[in-house]
């Protein structure tokens, strides 16, 4: 009988799902689905996972160790994305990995359903994350602190923490995903942390100083003029820069 | 300094609109080519594969804050918005009005650095000891890491190209137009000698700083992401050939990074020009012909190609219709078909459908055993291109396929071809229309067989 193991959708219940799925059931027919979207099936015996931090710290080990470095991040990337069956797909890849020579080539077996899932997933949320790390804009709000609101589809956030801190190391940032509502904030000199659960007061957020107003008019004033008439095209853009980014760049706001 | 000239009355919006503008028609907007982690005193680091951060209305890239220093100039070259025959708006920025511009941008994540060109103001020594004086500020003044890129003018002296040589990232002197004779006759204050020299002593002095480095790994880097270049297209009445024989040459024999082609846009009416543009009466900018050369651009880089391989004397425009990898392979059918499990990479690379990407998976998949059809599918094959070319295990894939000239070139023309869409802005009778030139006569004759 197939075991199902049920988590939360978060990191921790992902990962202590893993470490049960993993300890227990490696050798036997077994999956992982989330708790509040789960479809019963017959022939199917459902088990709740406790969620404990070590387990997650385990898992963590656990592939480093033996899937190697690049492996470990291509599942982390995957876990982040929005998918019903990340969890199970990443469990099958770990599975898998262990009937080949080398477990650490297992990315490479893209024949492999599971791998294949995992490659793409992978893809969609570094695809996401990479735009934005193109298309974030940043305003000044009183007191210096750089602000920043996205609305993505994946968890991106953790992705790009390390390019806007080595980029701005001394400026004090924060970008707020209204999605999923985290904030990713970084002190001057100091690591970036990842916080959840936030809501953001608008009204704070929208007390901008005038040096702000004036060189996001600048900035505005710049794009309209960098364009070439006889070349506009606008698919071309869209293309590039797909609208639902746009209502956070405030070069397309009205002038 | 510069300002002085205006009246430092001007509002900074206003030179940013009438610079930025000035500044639109260079192509490069590239932010490639160097990796450089921030050292944490300042602000800024670079990503060797570039970042764009928004795209203009033309769709294209807005990576830099592209701006002329001035657009005051000496010189009156034909084609030029800025010449000096021309009564347009001028002004100057102030090296701190640059250097507070590219740091509030880019700490707004607007921008991946600065892109600084310049017209040209008393001298071009004069002109390039501000562009000086304005990167040394944002480098050592503001511990700026981000990307530069600077226009080198032609005429300035060896030692100040290569004190901004190690301020700077790129370095870029633009050939302009293809040929010496089009240079004396469109921009008579620039010759094609005093442009070349300084694009020489960039590759030299980034070959010295090579050596450098490997003695001392922390010596200060030379024009790290290399020298680019590039060239108008259309203003002047050289073919295909010519073009990218240049351009090959620049490759081999000044070791330049990129080579960029522009399209012309008429913006001066002169009796040496092309009729100036105005919407639905001609004069649009050959946009396919610039698409064409840049894929052609891309056989010389990375699919080793050779100009004489591509076009010749006889036949010196690329066919509108097909693009120049499709087009070489036709006419090369004596090669073709080729076996997916044996070929050498080389030729791989050269069958229509397979890029440099999926030619390396095929040789690395190859390995683990026989390559199908279905692989190659999975491998990102352009298989409605290259299933004319291919074998697999000895096989076509359809067994009605022919190795015929008029059949295939039939077939390529009604899979179509996925133009960007920078090219397909336009309608096709406009296209047809400008790109006349372009037509051989065995694409004429290979539509009226279709």
């Amino acid at each position: 009988m197939k075991t199902v193991y049920l988590c939360s959708q978060t990191m921790n219940g992902i990962y202590s799902a893993l470490y049960d799925a993993w300890k227990r059931s490696r050798d036997e027919e077994a999956g992982i689905a989330f708790k509040d979207m789960v479809e019963h099936q017959l022939f199917c015996e459902y088990v709740e996972v406790k969620e404990e931090e070590r387990k997650g710290v385990a898992v963590d080990r656990l592939i480093r160790n033996h899937l190697g470095e690049r492996a470990y991040w291509d599942i982390y990337h995957a876990l982040l994305s929005e998918d019903a069956g990340r969890a199970d797909a990443v469990f099958r890849v770990l599975r898998d990995a262990r009937t080949i020579k080398d477990s650490r080539k297992i990315m490479e077996h893209l024949t492999n359903p599971a791998v294949e899932k995992v490659f793409e997933l992978k893809r969609r949320v570094a695809n996401e994350a990479h735009l934005f790390v193109e298309f974030i804009r940043f305003r000044e709000l009183e007191g210096g602190v750089l602000f920043s609101e996205i609305a993505p589809k994946n968890r991106v956030l953790t992705c790009f923490g390390d390019h806007f801190s080595d980029r701005f190391p001394l400026e004090n940032w924060l970008i707020y995903d209204r999605t999923h509502k985290e904030v990713l904030l970084h002190r001057a000199n100091m690591h970036w942390i990842l916080m959840s659960g936030e809501e953001l007061d608008d009204e704070l957020t929208e007390r901008v100083t005038d040096k702000e107003r004036e060189f996001a008019h600048l900035w505005k004033g710049f794009f309209r003029a960098i364009a070439i008439a006889e070349r506009t095209n606008p698919l071309c853009q869209r293309t590039h820069l797909p609208l639902r980014f746009r209502k956070d760049m405030l070069e397309f706001e009205a002038f | 300094m510069a300002a002085d000239k205006i009246g430092i009355e001007m509002p900074l919006f206003e030179k940013l609109r009438i610079l930025s503008d000035a500044a639109k028609y260079d192509v490069s907007c590239t932010s490639s080519g160097v990796d450089r982690k921030g050292d944490g005193t300042g602000i800024g680091n670079c990503h060797a594969a570039g970042i764009c951060h928004s795209f203009a209305a033309d769709g294209r890239c807005v990576s830099l804050l592209k701006i002329l220093f001035t657009n005051e100039c000496i010189f009156d070259c034909k084609y030029c918005i800025n010449r000096s025959s021309n009564d347009v708006e001028r002004a100057s920025f102030t090296p701190d009005e640059v250097c507070t511009l590219t740091i509030e941008f880019y700490r707004r994540n607007y921008i991946e650095g600065l892109f600084l060109s310049s017209g040209i103001l008393k001298s071009p020594n004069y002109t390039m000891e501000l562009i000086y004086a304005t990167i040394y500020k944002l480098r050592r003044t503001y511990h700026f890491q981000g990307y530069i890129h600077v226009k080198a003018i032609p005429g300035t002296d060896e030692e100040l190209i290569r004190r901004i040589g190690f301020l700077a990232d790129r370095m870029s002197v633009n050939l302009e137009l293809p040929t010496a004779e089009s240079l004396r006759l469109l921009a008579p204050h620039k010759t094609r000698r005093n442009i070349l020299a300084p694009m020489r002593l960039v590759q030299n002095a980034m070959a010295e700083n090579k050596q450098e480095l490997a003695l001392y790994r922390s010596a200060p880097r030379f024009v790290p992401a290399g020298q680019s270049t590039q060239m108008i297209i259309g203003a002047t009445p050289e073919n295909d050939y010519q073009i990218l024989n240049v351009a090959e040459s620049l490759y081999q024999k000044f070791g330049l990074k990129r080579v960029f082609y522009s399209a012309y846009v008429s913006v001066n009416a002169d009796a040496a020009l092309p009729v100036k543009y105005k919407e639905g009466t001609g004069g649009e900018p050959p946009l396919l012909r610039e698409h064409r050369l840049y894929q052609a651009d891309w056989l010389l880089r990375f699919y080793q190609f050779e100009a004489h391989e591509l076009l010749d004397e006889k036949n010196p425009n690329f066919n509108v219709l097909l693009d120049p990898k499709c087009d070489w392979a036709i006419r090369h059918l004596e090669q073709f078909p080729v076996e997916v499990n044996k070929a050498r990479y080389e030729m791989l690379l050269r069958v229509p459908g397979v890029g440099v990407k999926s030619a390396l998976r095929i040789v690395k998949a190859r390995r683990m055993g026989n390559v199908t059809f279905d692989d190659l599918k999975k491998m990102g094959v352009v298989l409605k291109r290259a299933v004319y070319f291919l074998t697999c295990n000895g096989k076509m894939m359809y067994s009605s396929v022919r190795i015929d000239e008029d059949y295939i070139t039939r077939n390529l023309l009604s899979a179509g071809e996925r133009l960007p869409d920078s090219v397909t802005g336009l309608s096709y009778r406009q296209l047809s229309l400008f790109d006349d030139q372009n037509f051989t006569s065995r694409s004429v004759e290979s539509i009226v067989a279709g």
